[in-house]
């Protein structure tokens, strides 16, 4: 029997105006596979990512999530993204916002796996104050448990690192292993060349171009992306 | 997930009531309504109270409706390019990433952000509506609550149509050349109804028959109604249905540009706010120049030859619009020169946004502080030489508007006086144009700080006034030429007033030069204040009071550090306000 890909991508492009930021991309990412996305500033990275969250339309070609469109109910139900620029409410608290995007994305709220969660993100002496009065490493944490507490098969990672101080990433790291020990798939952008260590695979872009595919150790990333 | 929808907003909304204090809404609430009573009362003022000849009534009647159509088919193609772009809803930043990236119906989370638009749209509809309904009885015949009541009907479904019209575009993924197409051919339309072409056949037309119902009650203008009502119901319903096809990219785009452009109006920086809705309409500059000849270039006048190589990269809907401001103006300006006085205030404002536009090489050094702060010549000497082209600009612009202005009603004696109101208008509203670019955003901290409300509030009103209030100077010789004084011709009379507001321009102008230095001296001269004495003296003395182990007072100050190359830009790429100060060390 065929698997179904978390993430397929056909002829994918993205252009604005003469500037070509995506050239047509072929990509199939399969359940389970963790793949990080490395490339220099402007090499198409968050594009890609952002237009697989259906956060940016295809010039060209188009994308599947688990065989659904994106941007579909389906779709949308099974893509958690979590960008470089957190984006929250400014009136509700770190729990609040667990509590109600959680539901929204089928999820059974603030419940005693969120409360953890809050725990491990040290957000726990923070959990009832506004996000919107914190520093970036905060918001950075805080839209990483958003992104985590909800129910979802696809994780978009945007430089998830950027932000965070040594202890932040550990956890990180740790919530992002145990993402794909639960079956999700992951695909992280990342300048970190240290992370692809602990990825099955690793895509290089360059001006939107993939210039690799497949498994690469820190060195190799280093070479490709300078 | 509905629900969780539902819960999400009732949530956000407790929270947002909890935190409103009466005493702020009342305020606010006593505000609007002490500024919405002096606009009536000014422009009841303008109006007049002179009843019309029975001739301009029938006029009014026969022409009425399809001007007012003209209007809203304006609003409504406005609507519609703003749909194409992802408009009229601005939804929050976090709407967009959460609940429109979530597994939510999207027309289901986005029904009651649009309902609310178009509840907002139609109020404000209706009210401006009956105020123009409670200043036309003033005037016109007809009962008062009959006019308030048509008028107010007629510019709340307007509103609505126009809002509708918006979300139907940004629903359906409107093209922005196919917005511009239906929305070109509606105001054609409108157009040729009023020149009188296929009288009284366009659609908008039907809102001014149901506004002027007091005028004319009969079939034309019952049906007139009702097809308005049919337009307006028919849009917004189409558009609320199909707003789950609004595309995310636009949304997102959009609601970040619309929080800084709030941001950017609030500060009263123009520049941002150009930058802004530039960025909004999608309005980049060509990456080929239409021309490579450079007029009076090869090296001499470098500023010129700058500004003439942006020029010459200007997108084609920046060029349509400065040539449609200057044709409104000139038909404004036909209309003062009949009668209709308050019209040189719309040409005025039409030539301002215009010159907003030609001072765009100007804007451009301001917008790069640090390029600027490069070249061995001091800012004002160079921002001066921006100006002979935004001025060239607006006169060839300007005599588009002379050319409309003749059209309407041809004689040599208009195309006299139009002419030294091109040159007029070119200069004063180039002046108000800098002098509205270069201000930049609203400081309130510094010596502004300490002076009362009462006096800051008076300067900000004066720095939100004044550069249109130029722009509206430079169309005066029209005014003139309507009354000249005994003994000269109306050309005569013009002239006059031209070359007044010549002079004035030019000490505009030269008040850009100085700036600078003007500005430099008086913070020289509040610094020596607060170091030495006067009222931060006063201010350090009183604190010290109460804080007995604190150094002396008079301890001068240490050197001001100067303040690193400020390259921290704002969204439009200037400086953020507080980079243009420089640091104050208090006593």
């Amino acid at each position: 029997m065929t698997t179904v890909p978390t993430l397929r991508t056909h002829a994918l492009a993205k252009s604005y105006g003469d500037l070509d930021a995506l050239a047509p991309l072929d990509l199939r990412i399969d359940p389970g596979t963790s793949v990080a996305l490395v490339g220099h500033n402007g090499s198409g990275k968050s594009t890609l990512l952002k237009l697989v969250a259906g956060l940016l339309e295809p010039s060209d070609g188009h994308v599947e999530i688990e065989g659904a469109e994106v941007g579909s109910i389906a779709a949308r139900a099974a893509v958690s993204y979590l960008p470089d620029d957190p984006v929250l409410y400014d009136d509700l608290s770190v729990r609040e916002h667990v509590e109600y995007l959680s539901r929204l994305h089928g999820g059974p709220g603030c419940d005693a796996d969120a409360e953890d969660l809050i725990g491990r993100l040290g957000l726990a002496h923070r959990a009832d104050d506004l996000p919107a009065r914190f520093s970036r490493g905060l918001r950075q944490r805080t839209a990483v448990l958003v992104g985590l507490s909800r129910p979802f098969s696809l994780l978009l990672v945007d430089e998830p690192f950027v932000g965070l101080d040594a202890g932040g990433k550990r956890t990180l790291l740790d919530l992002l292993a145990e993402a794909t020990a639960a079956g999700a798939t992951l695909l992280v952008a990342t300048h970190e060349e240290a992370y692809v260590d602990r990825v099955d695979r690793c895509i290089a872009l360059r001006d939107g171009e993939v210039i690799h595919d497949g498994p690469a150790t820190p060195g190799e990333v280093v070479a490709l992306v300078s | 997930m509905t629900a969780a929808l539902a819960d999400l907003r009732a949530a956000r909304r407790r929270r947002r009531l909890g935190e409103i204090h009466w005493v702020d809404a009342l305020y606010k609430a006593y505000l609007t309504a002490l500024l919405g009573t002096i606009a009536v009362l000014v422009l009841s003022g303008w109006v007049g109270d002179a009843e019309l000849t029975p001739a301009e009534l029938t006029r009014a009647s026969a022409d009425g409706p399809a001007a007012i159509g003209l209007v809203v088919a304006v609003a409504i193609a406005g609507g519609l390019r703003s749909g194409s772009r992802g408009g009229p809803l601005a939804i929050e930043g976090a709407d967009v990433r959460h609940v429109l990236l979530g597994p939510v119906d999207r027309r289901a989370a986005l029904r009651a952000p649009a309902l609310r638009q178009l509840r907002h749209a139609g109020f404000v509809g209706l009210v401006v509506g009956a105020v123009a309904g409670q200043l036309a009885v003033r005037r016109m015949p007809g009962d008062a609550v009959e006019w308030v009541l048509t008028a107010g009907a007629a510019g709340g479904l307007a509103a609505v149509a126009t809002v509708g019209a918006g979300l139907v575009a940004s629903g359906r993924r409107l093209p922005g050349w196919a917005a511009t197409v239906v929305g070109a051919g509606l105001v054609g339309w409108a157009a040729a109804d009023l020149a009188a072409v296929v009288p009284g056949s366009s659609v908008t037309g039907a809102f001014g028959r149901l506004a002027l119902v007091p005028l004319e009650l009969d079939t034309g203008a019952v049906a007139g109604a009702g097809v308005a009502a049919v337009v307006a119901v028919g849009l917004a319903g189409l558009g609320l249905v199909g707003i789950g096809g609004l595309s995310v990219e636009a949304a997102e785009r959009r609601t970040a540009l619309v929080g800084q452009l709030r941001f950017a109006a609030t500060l009263q920086d123009l520049r941002t706010v150009i930058v802004l809705r530039r960025q909004l309409a999608q309005e980049h500059p060509r990456r080929a120049a239409r021309l490579r000849w450079v007029p009076g270039g090869r090296g001499r006048f470098p500023v010129w030859e700058r500004d003439w190589r942006g020029l010459v990269r200007w997108p084609t809907a920046r060029i349509v619009r400065l040539l449609a401001l200057a044709a409104v103006a000139g038909v404004a300006l036909r209309g003062a020169a009949a009668g209709t006085t308050p019209l040189v205030v719309v040409a005025g404002l039409a030539a301002y946004v215009a010159a907003l536009d030609a001072v765009e090489g100007l804007a451009q050094e301001l917008d790069h502080p640090s390029l600027a702060e490069s070249i061995p010549r001091e800012r004002g000497a160079i921002h001066v030489r921006h100006l002979p082209l935004a001025v060239a600009v607006m006169a060839a612009a300007g005599l588009v508007g002379l050319a409309a202005a003749v059209a309407v009603d041809p004689s040599a004696e208009a195309a006299s006086v139009g002419a030294l109101t091109v040159v007029s208008v070119a200069l004063a509203a180039t002046a108000g144009g800098a002098i509205g670019t270069v201000g930049g955003a609203v400081e309130q901290s510094g010596a502004w700080s300490l002076v009362p409300p009462e006096v800051s509030g008076m300067r900000n009103a004066v720095r939100l006034v004044w550069p249109p209030a130029l722009a509206v100077i430079g169309v005066l010789p029209v005014l003139a030429a309507t009354r000249p004084p005994e003994g000269t011709t109306p050309t005569l009379a013009a002239a006059s007033v031209a070359a007044l507001v010549a002079l004035l321009a030019a000490g505009v102008f030269a008040w850009i030069r100085v700036r600078d230095a003007v500005r430099a001296s008086i913070a020289r001269a509040m610094e020596t204040a607060g170091s030495g004495g006067g009222v931060r003296a006063a201010i350090a003395a009183a604190d010290e009071a109460t804080r007995p182990t604190s150094p002396a007072p008079d301890t001068p100050a240490p050197p001001t550090a100067p303040t690193a190359a400020a390259d921290r830009h704002s969204i439009s790429g200037r400086p953020a306000p507080r980079d243009r100060r420089k640091k104050k060390v208090l006593p």
